[in-house]
């Protein structure tokens, strides 16, 4: 929470979260035709929070940087499809073992080679506790990552990952999970050379990768400079002659050197441009949604609020009360789409109309309706007061959740209150102790491009995402057999079958789809958002 | 004279001590936990919890963190970031930075406050002494960080005469933008100040003498008008050096100035003690220094004032 500070994610998500990686991948030809390809692209970001090690980045500023330092088995295309970069196969019979193959003869940028122990150290360097890696918890499908991620264990080494030759590796789970291939691409599952386990922290202040741009200059709080990675051969081939990473303190700053040529590619139009951007910029400008979501959870161990039939009711009641696009068209200048389900429609397998999804529709006559009949089962109290809990330090949130609030005033006749919390540690620290007295906004962006990620860590029995301590045997069920599927399509079926129960008992209450507002100069074209909202920085070009 | 000097320097010890302590308490205190803001909402195993807990001290109590502080800081160890950055090689980063910013301000503040304060005070009633004071009442009126981004914009995106945001070296030339909006406000107090006390010592006893002697106008007005005059203003800019460096956040955020504000401000979200800490406990020492250079000044406007 890039309160940041005011990072995208702290704006847009409840989470400074973030995510991962753009990526492109496919296009580099269409990239590579016109256009200069020794131009050096300036770009906005904020300062990584940590040092550049890919277990331990998870939020935007260091995880666009880290998409290009590194690259592993597999990348992410515009769309999110994974296109394979060192992985030559990833073999599975029972979506429980696999045997992973690299390319021979990749290095790192300083020459030394990418081999199977690359990407078996890395990962066991990432899960251990010892070594307090923030993006651990990536690793606890790999069997013994109990151990090693346990209290006080000075253990590293997983039982599951195994080094056969230089170029082969195996990888055993705890259970079956058929989208483990999918997950990749993001930074935590990155290789290492030999050289960064001698001396992890300055590893991570000069770190050396093996993906389309080498870091030559961190200049802190000032910017990042990359070059290009001559080395690498992928299909992220640069398209320019490097990124020089702008460190920005407010995306209102950036987007005045936007608009005076100062900056070439911004991925964030701030809130008060939102209204003119696409005048002041034209067809230099993109609003197109990525794979995130808004959503209020109210937790199940509220009063009235129980996962039985009166807390369903009134949560329903709640969801129909809403009138999102009202929202989205006041609040955000129309730059949302209304939620559909539980996911974001930049993942494979998402569909728009599933079974139960009305209960998302606003539908004031129903939501009275919906709230008098959760009254019969037990009665709301005329003095009872209904809250919503937010974070004042992400732009955006005090609007929004008082728009909601208000509209829970005036379409359920309730005392609802919006309640600001001074910070989103604040909040956060109320939501994990489940000591929360009312409902409160949440919000996923995806690690990677798969529908389960945005159902199992939320909403899985004591997943470590589930802030509203949703619990069905039901959903958990579903998600294992989904997870079991060997076939994609299939797993998706399953998944979002999944969904129409969490449409009955809505663990959180979906808004809406997060979408990017993005810029560029006249000093470039081909400039392309991917899945994740990120910039495709490796396709851009100079005119 | 030194005596003194030393005496008001040794103070430094206490204020620093309780300033950090009240500081580390006040970061202690505020809700929540910073690894909250590290995991970002995220899942965190127990474990890596409280793995990150141990790294960063924040598994003990109170007084074992400050203890650990103390302890660290008589060897010069200011602690290290969450990003694993030495919090001294934060410091030696943006200080610079800032104080560039805020001895700009100051000096374009100084120098144009007392001109102008002066002229105004001098002609009091007529045109100029009316339009500086109108002039003066809107920029208080009006907040900083709208007049920030009003001068960007026409300065830095419409006009182009400056780039809108400062690069990362921040020169002096690139700082005077930030620096102008930063005194301006100030600048508009000193102006009304220096006009005032001008008014009053232009009808004293000893300028009617000078006067009375033959002095030329000048001599008048620079000697014995202006310096008895500097009195106040010179407390005022005094106080206001540690002020324009611990409050340039604004100034700091909408040029873009890599400097402390921003610094701080960041530490504060993320809860970062070692880093909030270090930078107050600078800011003190700059306050109160800078007192303490003020009250030498007066001794030299002022031969009736002497120290022992």
């Amino acid at each position: 929470m890039r309160y940041s500070h005011a990072s995208k994610a702290v704006v847009l998500s409840a989470a400074l979260a973030l995510t991962l990686s753009a990526c492109g991948g496919g296009s580099t030809d269409s990239a590579g035709g016109e256009g200069d390809g020794s131009y050096v692209v300036t770009a906005n970001t904020t300062e990584p929070q940590n040092g550049l090690l890919p277990a331990n980045t998870n939020e935007v500023g260091g995880g666009r940087v880290m998409d290009l330092l590194f690259t592993g088995l597999v990348s992410y295309d515009a769309k999110g499809a994974p296109v394979n970069e060192l992985a030559e196969s990833i073999e599975t019979t029972d979506s429980q073992n696999y045997t992973i193959k690299i390319k021979s003869g990749e290095t790192f940028s300083d020459g030394s080679p990418v081999t199977a122990a690359s990407f078996v150290d890395a990962w066991n360097f990432g899960a251990a506790a010892k070594n307090a890696q923030l993006n651990s918890y990536f690793f606890e499908s790999i069997k013994g990552f109990d151990k090693v991620n346990a209290e006080k264990s000075t253990e590293d080494k997983m039982e599951g990952l195994k080094v056969v030759d230089d170029t082969t590796f195996t990888v055993e789970l705890s259970q079956p999970e058929s989208d483990f291939p999918l997950r990749l691409g993001y930074t935590a599952f990155m290789p290492l050379p030999e050289a960064a386990f001698e001396d992890p922290k300055a590893f991570g202040e000069k770190p050396v990768g093996n993906g389309p741009y080498k870091l030559t200059e961190w200049n802190h709080d000032v910017n990042l400079k990359m070059d290009v990675n001559e080395n690498y051969d992928g299909p992220r081939k640069a398209a320019n002659g490097g990124i020089d990473f702008k460190v920005y303190q407010s995306t209102d700053s950036a987007y005045q050197d936007l608009v005076s040529g100062n900056l070439d590619v911004l991925d964030q139009i701030p809130p008060s441009q939102l209204a003119s951007y696409q005048s002041d910029l034209g067809d230099r400008s993109v609003n197109s949604p990525y794979a995130g979501n808004a959503t209020i959870t109210i937790p199940g161990y509220l009063d009235h609020f129980k996962q039985d039939e009166e807390g369903n009711l009134r949560r329903a009641a709640i969801s129909r009360a809403i009138d999102r696009q009202l929202i989205i068209d006041k609040v955000y200048q129309g730059g949302k789409v209304i939620a559909k389900d539980f996911t974001a429609p930049v993942i494979e397998g998402y569909d728009d109309s599933l079974p139960g999804s009305e209960v998302l529709a606003f539908d004031a006559d129903e939501a009275k309706k919906l709230w008098a009949e959760a009254d019969k089962i037990s009665e709301w109290d005329s003095g009872d007061e209904f809250s919503i809990g937010y974070n004042v330090d992400g732009a955006g949130n005090k609007e929004y959740v008082e728009a909601v609030v208000n509209q829970l005033k005036n379409n359920l006749g309730i005392n609802a209150t919006a309640k600001s919390f001074s910070s989103f540690k604040e909040l956060r620290a109320k939501v994990t102790s489940y000591t929360m007295t009312g409902g409160f906004r949440t919000g996923w962006q995806a690690d990677y491009p798969s529908l389960y990620n945005f159902l199992g860590p939320l909403f899985g029995t004591g997943a470590g995402s589930n802030d509203g301590k949703y619990s069905s045997k039901e959903f958990d069920d579903a998600l294992a057999k989904g997870l079991a599927a060997t076939d994609a399509a299939e797993g998706a079926k399953i998944f979002n079958q999944a969904q129409e129960i969490l449409f009955k008992d809505l663990p959180a209450i979906p808004l809406w789809y997060q979408a990017v507002q993005g810029g560029w100069s006249e000093n470039v074209s081909n400039v392309e958002f991917g899945w994740n909202g990120v910039p495709i920085y490796n396709e851009i070009t100079g005119k | 004279m030194l005596s003194f000097m030393l005496k008001r320097i040794a103070q430094l010890i206490p204020v620093f001590i309780g300033a950090t302590l009240l500081v580390y308490f006040l970061v202690f205190a505020t809700p929540g936990n910073p690894i909250d803001a590290l995991s970002g909402g995220k899942p965190m195993s127990d474990a890596t919890r409280s793995a990150l807990e141990a790294q960063y001290n924040l598994d003990k109590p109170f007084w074992v963190q400050y203890g650990l502080y103390l302890k660290n800081l008589v060897t010069f160890d200011l602690g290290t970031s969450f990003s694993g950055q030495e919090v001294s090689a934060l410091l030696g980063r943006a200080f610079p930075v800032t104080a560039r910013l805020a001895i700009l301000a100051l000096l374009i503040e100084g120098v144009f406050g007392v001109i102008f304060g002066v002229i105004a005070g001098m002609r009091k009633g007529k045109w100029f002494d009316s339009t500086i004071l109108v002039a003066s009442l809107i920029v208080i009126a009006v907040p900083t960080f709208v007049l920030g981004f009003v001068l960007q914009f026409v300065i830095g995106v419409k006009l182009e005469w400056v780039k809108p945001t400062v690069s990362g070296a921040a020169t002096w030339g690139e700082l005077f933008l930030p620096a102008l909006v930063l005194g301006l406000v100030s600048l508009a107090y000193v102006v009304r100040l220096t006009r005032t006390s001008v008014i009053e010592n232009k009808s004293a006893d000893f300028v009617r003498t000078a006067t009375a002697k033959g002095l030329s106008r000048n001599r008048v007005v620079s000697v014995h008008i202006l310096r008895n005059s500097l009195i106040p203003v010179v407390t005022f800019l005094g106080a206001d050096l540690g002020s324009l460096m611990g409050g340039a956040i604004v100034t700091e955020g909408i040029f873009n100035v890599p400097g402390v504000g921003h610094l701080l401000y960041q530490a504060i979200q993320k809860g970062e003690t070692p880093t909030v800490v270090a930078i107050v406990g600078v800011l003190v020492i700059i306050f109160v220094v800078a007192n303490l250079i003020v009250d030498m000044l007066y001794a030299l406007l002022d031969p009736r004032i002497r120290y022992a």
